[in-house]
């Protein structure tokens, strides 16, 4: 067989295509404005019009770059016959790994469709007993502050107060939102720069990610939560200086028990400088630190970070929720962690397989609970801060998680959109076509810092007034008090073994 | 804080109330437009056609399946600054005068100062449903140490009350020296009256500690203000410091064991309002080795000063401020080292911050005798103290009515949102609840 003919008899059995551009030609001004801002390559110009070439992933960026409005994409109707159990996402999948022989790789939290606890959860509101709160007339409290506590303060004097001993660093931020851990690498330097100087305006915190900190970036310091991953890429002295917080990542909830994953293709000069890695090579972290086997490893870690910080800075530990994960973070406070991050499965990712997004790890719903019960009962809660991430996807997702017990919320994918992220999955393809998820210099340049910078700063704000409203109603007039306060929550869906878990009551039970 | 409302609360410094400001007793309260008195000398709310169905009623058992009672009420406080005595008559008259705040699920009052001769032992009050809930309780207090007297707590059958009645006693009680309690040889004193008190609370059956402290005592139970105070024949006691309540609960059945005053060795609580996070401040004394029994926010708001206090030995002013604190924007108002500390108040207690609505008095009797107002930071809840025209006798109380009936010539005053007012007996009123938080520096 000639290799024409392998080549057509293999094309005859990819996958149809699932998604595809359709141009209404008589609106069409002939611009070539979407052919050429498709990074997919899924337009092309034959005859005069614009015809689909196959390969859309609805992205979406043709349609707004078209001046004539005449572009819409359809999502095409399946074309396989239909069968509820080898479902076409079955199919899909098996094709294509014959194509390939490969690791299915994805990106972005799991979209699989599993139940979403935070739609199963309907909060309490003031009535009668105890007077609402109005958040536009009333002080509403969203100060939250992140890094370890004693548990007591020693307060001594007689008339003039005072402390005895330094309580310890800690970060006060105007609101309980951190920006999660997306590295540069994963998306480019124009969206990092957003989200940084996002964090900056809004005073709250962002992840560094693991890939180090941009020298341009330094200016953004004091908001900047610096990441050690097990890849340690970008780690040294002045990485750890110039940082508002150090977490060590242990795990990621996209990837449970994996290491990073940067693409050969997204490792440009400038990511190869920051990484201090080989330009084009796969960056990929070990799975495990090969230097913490074990809860001891990581208290020695805990310590060098600390001393080498000279104890200025919180140091934390971010994990993925799993099966064990109380026990796992009451581990984590014991080996002296400041704060602990969880993230929960559905969180998102630049790149991962996707079995491991699909089907490792636990709903972030419980994971907060959990570990919010499991530090109470050791005593341990109040010395430490709990972060939680893993799919926020809103100001009402953030009102439970915080409620189940989280003191800040990390979201990733909220920020993205915000920038113009449509969630098509694609980041580890490293051609996002909206200048996020990519290195190439002529797609990094679609994003404008500035604009992407001041729709994160809007969205967040109207988190942050959202969160007053939800305050407000509750009675409560500082989010401190909503933290782990799950009296004011009541499950309603259809699994009330998940609300026991939770330690969430049912709706239509009172309080006795 | 100024926040502007207290000015409001001000104002009512200058009002009046003509049938209460001739200091009138019990019985020509009938004047009293919403009031009527039966042939007994009992009076009752009028609207209601005598008195509203009650729910189930409650002795010394927690209600089966109740998990948490909220609701309105009304507070009053006395004290003699210089450490002569006050009859229980007195007390009761300002608490039942605040009639509008109850509706006969509870009342309770707390006396401190009143057992001299036992000064040095714990007098523990004990409700039980049953002699055997007694019998265990005493087996209990044979075995850890010495019971030097006990007695029936006398009572007084009030035609209007319902049952049950519980029995109620009273020992004074000291532990054996080498304390030990479930193999733990660390507790103090204090640490395992605690602990026994919950334990009784908790795991016996039938019995219920309504106060554990020294030379103190707590009388309280279902029914209005002056029933309990006629059950328990008020004027009979008399003490340097009282501290009353009264019930309006909305959704709980009332349960002897529930009324306040919350006490946990000599603190006392008698708290008006709804904490709406009783979720959080219930996990700050649970992780600290307190079980709560009673399920009120108010035994959360009496361990909280326990633990603050007594084991963080914190200064009053800085408990209060971690109970209900400045506003962020407000302490950075303050001067460097005092809005530090309020910064690391706030951080490290933030459990223990008391939101929504209330005001408390909270009793205390080590090292003396003391008696602390507390309002919430918006002062959502009223609260107002006064002293007598000599100053030798300090009132609190949720109205002023309460004041004027016993006191016309009291000059009252309103602590500022969130600002404590702290007397003590001998040293007199240690802040009027109207001066900054404290003053940070060394």
């Amino acid at each position: 067989m000639s290799s024409q003919t392998s080549t057509r008899k293999r094309q005859e059995l990819e996958a149809p295509e699932r998604y595809r551009p359709v141009v209404d030609h008589e609106l069409c001004k002939r611009c070539k404005k979407c052919v050429n801002e498709c990074s997919y390559r899924a337009l092309e110009f034959v005859d005069g019009v614009v015809k689909s070439a196959g390969g859309c992933v609805a992205c979406g960026r043709c349609i707004n770059v078209c001046p004539a409005h005449c572009i819409e994409i359809r999502q095409v109707p399946s074309q396989f016959p239909p069968h509820a159990n080898f479902n076409e996402r079955v199919r899909r999948g098996i094709m294509s790994q014959a194509s390939t022989g490969g690791v299915l790789l994805t990106s972005c939290g799991t979209d699989v469709p599993y139940p979403v606890m935070f739609d199963d959860i309907l909060l309490d509101a003031a009535q009668v007993t105890n007077p609402s709160i109005d958040p536009l007339r009333e002080p509403v409290e969203t100060v939250t502050f992140l890094g370890g506590r004693k548990g007591r303060l020693e307060v001594k004097g007689n008339g003039r107060l005072y402390m005895e001993k330094d309580p310890g660093p800690v970060i006060a931020m105007d609101m309980p939102i951190m920006i999660g851990h997306i590295s540069l690498g994963s998306v480019s330097y124009n969206a990092q720069k957003a989200l940084f100087q996002a964090a900056q305006e809004l005073n709250i915190l962002a992840g560094s990610g693991e890939g180090g900190l941009h020298k341009d970036f330094y200016p953004y310091a004091n908001n900047v939560v610096s990441e050690i991953a097990s890849g340690r890429f970008g780690v040294t002295g002045d990485y750890l200086k110039r940082t508002a917080a150090v977490e060590i990542k242990i795990g990621q909830g996209a990837k449970p028990g994996h290491g990073g994953h940067l693409p050969g293709e997204k490792v440009s000069a400038l990511i190869s400088e920051t990484r201090m890695i080989p330009l084009g090579t796969d960056a990929l972290s070990p799975y495990p630190h090969h230097d913490i086997y074990s809860i001891e490893d990581l208290q020695q870690l805990i310590s060098v970070v600390k001393e080498s910080t000279e104890y200025k800075v919180p140091v934390g530990v971010k994990i993925a929720a799993v099966h064990n994960v109380g026990a796992i973070a009451s581990g984590i406070v014991r080996a002296g962690a400041d704060f602990i991050t969880i993230d929960g499965f559905r969180g998102g990712t630049g790149s991962t397989p996707r079995i491991i997004r699909d089907h490792v790890g636990l709903p972030i719903e419980v994971a907060i609970s959990v570990v919010d019960q499991r530090l109470t009962a050791e005593g341990l809660r109040n010395r430490v801060t709990v972060c939680a991430g893993g799919s926020i996807r809103s100001s009402a997702d953030m009102v439970k998680a915080i409620a189940l017990g989280a003191d800040v919320i990390m979201t990733c994918t909220a920020a993205m959109v915000a920038m113009g992220c449509r969630v098509c999955q694609q980041c580890h393809r490293g051609i996002c076509s909206w200048g996020i998820a990519t290195q190439r210099e002529e797609l990094v340049a679609r994003l404008d810092p500035e604009v992407a910078s001041a729709r994160v700063v809007r969205l967040f704000r109207a988190w942050n007034e959202e969160l007053k409203e939800i305050l407000g109603a509750m009675g409560i007039d500082s989010v401190e008090s909503l933290v782990g306060n799950r009296d004011r929550l009541r499950y309603f869906g259809p699994n009330s073994k998940i609300a026991e878990i939770m330690d969430v009551k049912h709706v239509g039970e009172g309080w006795g | 804080m100024n926040d502007g409302r207290n000015w409001i609360w001000a104002g009512i410094d200058a009002i009046r109330t003509p049938a209460m400001a001739q200091g009138t007793r019990l019985k020509e309260m009938s004047d009293h437009p919403r009031r009527s008195v039966d042939k007994d000398g009992i009076f009752h709310n009028q609207g209601f056609e005598g008195r509203l169905p009650t729910p189930e009623l409650y002795g010394a058992t927690r209600p089966p399946g109740m998990k948490y009672q909220m609701g309105g009420c009304g507070i009053a406080g006395c004290m003699n600054l210089e450490g002569g005595r006050i009859s229980g008559d007195r007390i009761a008259l300002m608490l039942e005068t605040m009639g509008e705040r109850e509706n006969g699920l509870g009342a309770g009052y707390a006396c401190y100062g009143l057992f001299p001769e036992h000064r040095e032992e714990y007098c523990l009050q004990v409700l039980f449903d049953t002699e055997e809930a007694r019998c265990n309780v005493e087996e209990l207090l044979k075995t850890t140490g010495d019971i030097t007297k006990d007695e029936r707590v006398y009572t007084h059958r009030v035609k209007t009350m319902h049952p049950p009645f519980p029995i109620i006693w009273r020992y004074f009680f000291r532990p054996n020296p080498n304390v030990e309690w479930r193999g733990r040889l660390d507790l103090s004193n204090d640490d395992f009256i605690v602990q026994l008190a919950m334990h009784i609370n908790s795991d016996i059956a039938g019995a219920i500690c309504v106060s554990s402290g020294k030379d103190m005592a707590v009388f309280k139970g279902n029914g209005y203000s002056y029933e309990i105070a006629q059950f328990y024949d008020l004027e009979r006691y008399s003490g340097k410091m009282w501290i009353s309540h009264s019930r309006f609960p909305t959704n709980s059945p009332a349960w002897w064991g529930g009324a306040h005053p919350l006490s946990i060795l000599d603190w006392g609580v008698c708290h008006n309002g709804e904490i709406t996070s009783y979720g959080v401040n219930r996990k700050l004394v649970e992780m600290n080795g307190y079980r709560c029994s009673v399920l009120t926010d108010t035994e959360v708001v009496a361990y909280t000063w326990d633990l603050l206090v007594r084991k963080h030995r914190l200064p009053i002013p800085a408990a209060a401020f971690a109970m209900a604190p400045w506003y962020h924007k407000d302490i950075q108002r303050l001067d460097p080292e005092s809005a530090r500390l309020a910064t690391w108040l706030r951080i490290t207690y933030k459990e223990a911050l008391l939101n929504g609505p209330f005001s408390i008095i909270v009793g205390r009797r080590e090292p003396e005798v003391t008696l602390i107002a507390l309002a919430d930071r918006k002062k959502l809840r009223p609260l107002l103290v006064g002293t007598s025209a000599d100053s030798r006798i300090l009132y609190t109380a949720s109205e002023e009515c309460a004041v004027r009936v016993v006191d016309p010539d009291a000059e009252t005053w309103t602590p500022n949102a969130g600002s404590p007012m702290i007397a003590q007996v001998g040293k007199g009123i240690i802040r009027t609840g109207n001066e900054l938080p404290f003053v940070g520096g060394n």
